[in-house]
C-alpha cells in the first residue's frame, strides 16, 4: 500500500449540476405539461408563434434529455467519480467551463428553438454553432474526465466508470455524424445526408440518444448509487462486467427499429428487429442485478423512500427495456407506430428510470454534501406516491389512446372501405385520454416541485462543504500476477478501456450504415423526381420553423389501410432531394406524404389561418403570423449554392435565377387563391404562398399506375 | 406470427451474419472471461462504492 495522501474531493461543481438539474427539470416538466395541454385546448398557444406545439414540442424534448438528464448525468459522474478514483477531478477550470458552457448551450436552446431555428432532427435539433459548442463542452467534460482516471488512487475502474466511458465515446461519435452540415447562414444549415441516408443516421443516433444519454450512464450511475443506498454491494459484478459488453454492443445496432415498413432496405430493418430482441437479455441482466441488490433488504425499501425511488427507476428500466425490443417486432410496430403508444413508451422510460432515480439520488446526495438530514422524510415519501401515480395517469391513457387510434385507422366496412376515412374522426376519439395524459404530467410536476422545495429546504438547513478533505493511500505499481487474464488488466487500463470500447461500439455502426451511404443501390432512382423550385423549398423550411414534422408524418407505409387513406405508399427513391428528411415519427394528424392536389389552394389558406374551419373539431394550431408576414428570400441563392454542391441537379447559375423564378411561381399560387376567393393584400409576397406550393407538391412527382378495370 | 417473422427475416444478408457472428464472439469471451476472475478480486471490485468515503454522516435513510 502507498504512503497516505490527503486531497479533497471538489463537492461545489456536484452542488451546481444539482442545482441545474432540480431547475431545468422543472421548466423541462412544465413545458411538456404546457404542450400536452394545447394538445387537448390548442388556444393555450395564444396564437403566438414562439409557444406553438411545433416548436415548443422540442423545447420540451431538449429540455428534459439534455439539461435535466444531462445536469443529472454530470452531477452524479462528478460526485461518484471523485470517489470510486479517489482523486479530486482534474481541472477545476474545466469543471467550471462544462458547467457554464452547458448551461449556456441550454439557454441558446431555450431561445433557438421557440424562434424556429430548428435542423429538425429529432433530440438533435440544435443549429451548427450550438453544435460545435456542443462538441467543446463536451469534449471538456472527456478530457475533465480521463484526466482524473489517470490521476486516480484507485488501481482499478468500477463498473460505472466503463459506463461513463461508453457513454462519453458514443456520445461524440453520434454527434457528429448527425450534425453533419452545411451552413448557409449563422443560423441555418443544410444537412449533408438525404433523405433515406439522413433518416437511416438519423435514427442510428436517435435510438442512440436514448440509449448513450438516458440508459448507459443512468446504468453507471445505478451502479454506484443503488449500492450507496442500501449500503450492500452490487448483486453480481459478473452479471455487471456482462451486462456492460452486451449492451454497448449490441445498442448500437438497434436504430433501425425505427424505420420498420418505411422505405429503409429491409436487410436494414431486419438488422434493427434481431439487436433489439437481443437487447432483453443484457437490459435485464441488468435489472435484475439491480433489483437483486436489495435481496435482504426489501424491509427498507418500505421505509425509505430513496430506495423506493431507485426501485420503481430499476423496474421502470426492466419494463421499458421488454417494451421497446416488442415494439421492434414487425407485426407490433405495424400497430404502434406513428401512435400515442410509442409516446407512452418513451415515458415509461424517462419519467420512470430517469426520473425516479434522479430523484432517489438527490435525496440521497444533497444531505450528504450539505452535511445534515434531509429536511422532510415524510414529503419525500409523498413525492415518490405523487410520481408514481403520476406515471400512471400518464401512461394508461396514452396507451389506450395508441391503441384505440391504431385500431380505428386500420378497421374496414365488409365493403372493404376504411370505417373511419376521416383521419380527425380517430383524433377527436381519444381527446379524453390526452386531457388525463395532461392531468398524470401535471400530478407528476407537483411531486417534482415538492422535491425542489424539500432540498432547497434542506440545503438552507445545512452547508455545503466545498473542498471536502479526505485521504487515501497513493496508488502503488500493479505486480502482475501469475495466470491474470484479460479483464482484469484492461480494468487498470482506462485508454485501453476508451479504444476497446469505441471499437464495440464502431462494429455496429459501420456494418449498418457504410453500406447505405456507398451501394447506390439501396436508393433507387425515379426518373420523374425533381428538387424542390425555390418556392418549395422555402416553403418546406417554413414547414421544418413550424415544427410541422412533431405532428405529421411523411411516409405512407405498404398496409391497404395506409395507401387506402392516404395513397400509394412511399418510395426511397422519392426523398432523394430530402434535407433534412421529414418522414415524421408520430402521426397526431394525418401523413402528408401524398397530400399534393388533394385539397385547394384556398383550402389551405383557410385551414393554415384558421383549422377549425375546414376541419370542426381539429386540434391544430392557427398560424395566422403565416398569412401576415412577408416571405424572406434572403437567403434562397445561398440554399440553391449549398444544395447544388450536395449534387442537387439545378442547373449551372440557378442561383442567381432563383428568387425571380420563386416570385413567378408565388404570383402563381397567389392568383389561384384570389380566384378561388381569397382576398388579401401583396398575398404573392406572403409566407403562406411558400407553404402552400410545397404542400401542393408533396408526393406528386410519381403518379400512381391507374387502375383499370379487368 | 412466427412463419412471419422468419419470412420477413429471410433477406437478411451477410452482414447479419457477420453482426451475429461478432457479437457471440464478444458474449462468450466475456462470458468465459468472467467466469474465470477471482472471488476474492470480484468481492474487491463490488465494494469499490462502499469504502470511497469517509466523511459521510450518520444514516440518512431514518425518518424524521
Amino acid at each position: 500500500m502507498g504512503k497516505m495522501e490527503s486531497f479533497s474531493y471538489d463537492n461545489k461543481i456536484v452542488k451546481w449540476f444539482a442545482y441545474a438539474t432540480i431547475i431545468w427539470g422543472l421548466v423541462g416538466m412544465l413545458v411538456g405539461v404546457w404542450a400536452a395541454f394545447q394538445l387537448v385546448f390548442p388556444s393555450l398557444n395564444f396564437s403566438t408563434a414562439e409557444v406553438s406545439f411545433g416548436r415548443i414540442r422540442p423545447l420540451h424534448t431538449n429540455a428534459v434529455i439534455f439539461a435535466f438528464v444531462g445536469n443529472g448525468i454530470f452531477m452524479g459522474v462528478y460526485h461518484s467519480l471523485q470517489r470510486l478514483l479517489k482523486a479530486r477531478m482534474f481541472s477545476d477550470a474545466l469543471s467550471k467551463f462544462h458547467f457554464w458552457g452547458w448551461q449556456a448551450i441550454i439557454l441558446a436552446a431555450a431561445i433557438t428553438l421557440p424562434l424556429g431555428l430548428t435542423s429538425s432532427h429529432e433530440y438533435a435539433e440544435l443549429e451548427w454553432p450550438i453544435d460545435i459548442a456542443i462538441a467543446l463542452v463536451w469534449i471538456a467534460f472527456g478530457i475533465n474526465m480521463f484526466g482524473t482516471i489517470l490521476k486516480r488512487r484507485e488501481n482499478h475502474l468500477y463498473v460505472a466508470i466503463w459506463f461513463y466511458i461508453a457513454t462519453w465515446v458514443t456520445v461524440t461519435v453520434l454527434h457528429v455524424f448527425n450534425n453533419l452540415s452545411i451552413p448557409y447562414s449563422l443560423l441555418h444549415s443544410i444537412p449533408v445526408l438525404a433523405g433515406v441516408q439522413d433518416a437511416l443516421v438519423q435514427w442510428w443516433y436517435g435510438h442512440n440518444a436514448v440509449a448513450f444519454f438516458l440508459t448507459t450512464p443512468y446504468l453507471g450511475l445505478m451502479y454506484y448509487y443503488l449500492p450507496k443506498a442500501s449500503n450492500r454491494p452490487i448483486f453480481s459484478y459478473k452479471l455487471s462486467i456482462i451486462h456492460f459488453w452486451a449492451l454497448i454492443f449490441i445498442y448500437i445496432w438497434a436504430g433501425p427499429h425505427h424505420l420498420l415498413y418505411t422505405s429503409l432496405p429491409d436487410w436494414a430493418q431486419s438488422l434493427g428487429t434481431v439487436f433489439s430482441i437481443m437487447l432483453i437479455a443484457p437490459s435485464w441482466g441488468g435489472m435484475l442485478n439491480g433489483l437483486l441488490t436489495l435481496r435482504g433488504a426489501w424491509d427498507r425499501v418500505r421505509q425509505d423512500p430513496i430506495l423506493k425511488f431507485m426501485v420503481v427507476a430499476v423496474s421502470a428500466y426492466g419494463m421499458s427495456t421488454l417494451e421497446g425490443p416488442l415494439l421492434s417486432i414487425k407485426s407490433i410496430n405495424a400497430i404502434s407506430h406513428y401512435t400515442d403508444w410509442t409516446v407512452a413508451h418513451v415515458h415509461i422510460g424517462t419519467l420512470g428510470w430517469n426520473g425516479m432515480l434522479t430523484f432517489g439520488i438527490l435525496y440521497w446526495l444533497i444531505p450528504r454534501i450539505f452535511n445534515t438530514k434531509l429536511h422532510s422524510m415524510r414529503w419525500a415519501n409523498i413525492h415518490f406516491w405523487v410520481a408514481t401515480l403520476g406515471i400512471l395517469f400518464y401512461a394508461i391513457p396514452l396507451y389506450w389512446a395508441g391503441w384505440t387510434q391504431s385500431m380505428m385507422w386500420k378497421q374496414f366496412e365488409p365493403d372493404g372501405f376504411l370505417t373511419y376515412p376521416n383521419f380527425l374522426e380517430t383524433v377527436t376519439q381519444i381527446l379524453p385520454m390526452y386531457l388525463l395524459r395532461a392531468i398524470g404530467g401535471t400530478i407528476y410536476l407537483v411531486g417534482a416541485i415538492l422535491m425542489s422545495v424539500n432540498l432547497f429546504k434542506t440545503m438552507g438547513k445545512g452547508n455545503c462543504e466545498d473542498n471536502e478533505v479526505t485521504e487515501a493511500p497513493a496508488l502503488t505499481p500493479h505486480k502482475k500476477v501469475k495466470g491474470e487474464y484479460w479483464h482484469k488488466w484492461i480494468e487498470r487500463r482506462p485508454v485501453q478501456m476508451l479504444m476497446g470500447a469505441t471499437v464495440v461500439v464502431l462494429i455496429g455502426g459501420l456494418v449498418e450504415i457504410f453500406p447505405m451511404l456507398i451501394i447506390d443501390d439501396n436508393v433507387p432512382k425515379i426518373a420523374s423526381v425533381q428538387p424542390y423550385t425555390p418556392l418549395e423549398l422555402e416553403g418546406r423550411d417554413l414547414y421544418i420553423r413550424e415544427g410541422c414534422v412533431g405532428c405529421h408524418s411523411q411516409m405512407v407505409r405498404p398496409f391497404r389501410s395506409e395507401t387506402e387513406r392516404y395513397g400509394d405508399y412511399s418510395k426511397s427513391g422519392e426523398f432523394i432531394y430530402d434535407r433534412p428528411f421529414l418522414w415524421g415519427s408520430k402521426r397526431t394528424g394525418p401523413d402528408l406524404h401524398r397530400e399534393g392536389g388533394k385539397y385547394t389552394n384556398s383550402w389551405h389558406y383557410y385551414h393554415m389561418l384558421e383549422p377549425e374551419s375546414m376541419s370542426p373539431g381539429s386540434i391544430m394550431p392557427p398560424y395566422p403570423w403565416l398569412i401576415e408576414d412577408d416571405l424572406s428570400t434572403k437567403y434562397t441563392s445561398a440554399k440553391i449554392k449549398v444544395l447544388q454542391s450536395l449534387n442537387t441537379p439545378y442547373p449551372e447559375g440557378y442561383a442567381d435565377q432563383a428568387v425571380a423564378d420563386l416570385e413567378e411561381q408565388a404570383r402563381e399560387v397567389a392568383d389561384q387563391l384570389r380566384a378561388e376567393g381569397v382576398e388579401q393584400e401583396n398575398l404573392e409576397k406572403k409566407e403562406i404562398v411558400a407553404l402552400i406550393a410545397y404542400l401542393q407538391r408533396l408526393g406528386t412527382d410519381i403518379t400512381p399506375e391507374p387502375i383499370v378495370e379487368q | 406470427m412466427y412463419k412471419y417473422i422468419l419470412e420477413t427475416a429471410g433477406n437478411i444478408n451477410w452482414m447479419a451474419l457477420f453482426s451475429l457472428f461478432t457479437f457471440l464472439t464478444v458474449f462468450i469471451l466475456a462470458i468465459v472471461l468472467v467466469f474465470r476472475r477471482s472471488d476474492d478480486h470480484l468481492r474487491h471490485m463490488a465494494s469499490l462504492p462502499l469504502d470511497d468515503d469517509h466523511s459521510s454522516p450518520s444514516d440518512q435513510t431514518e425518518k424524521n
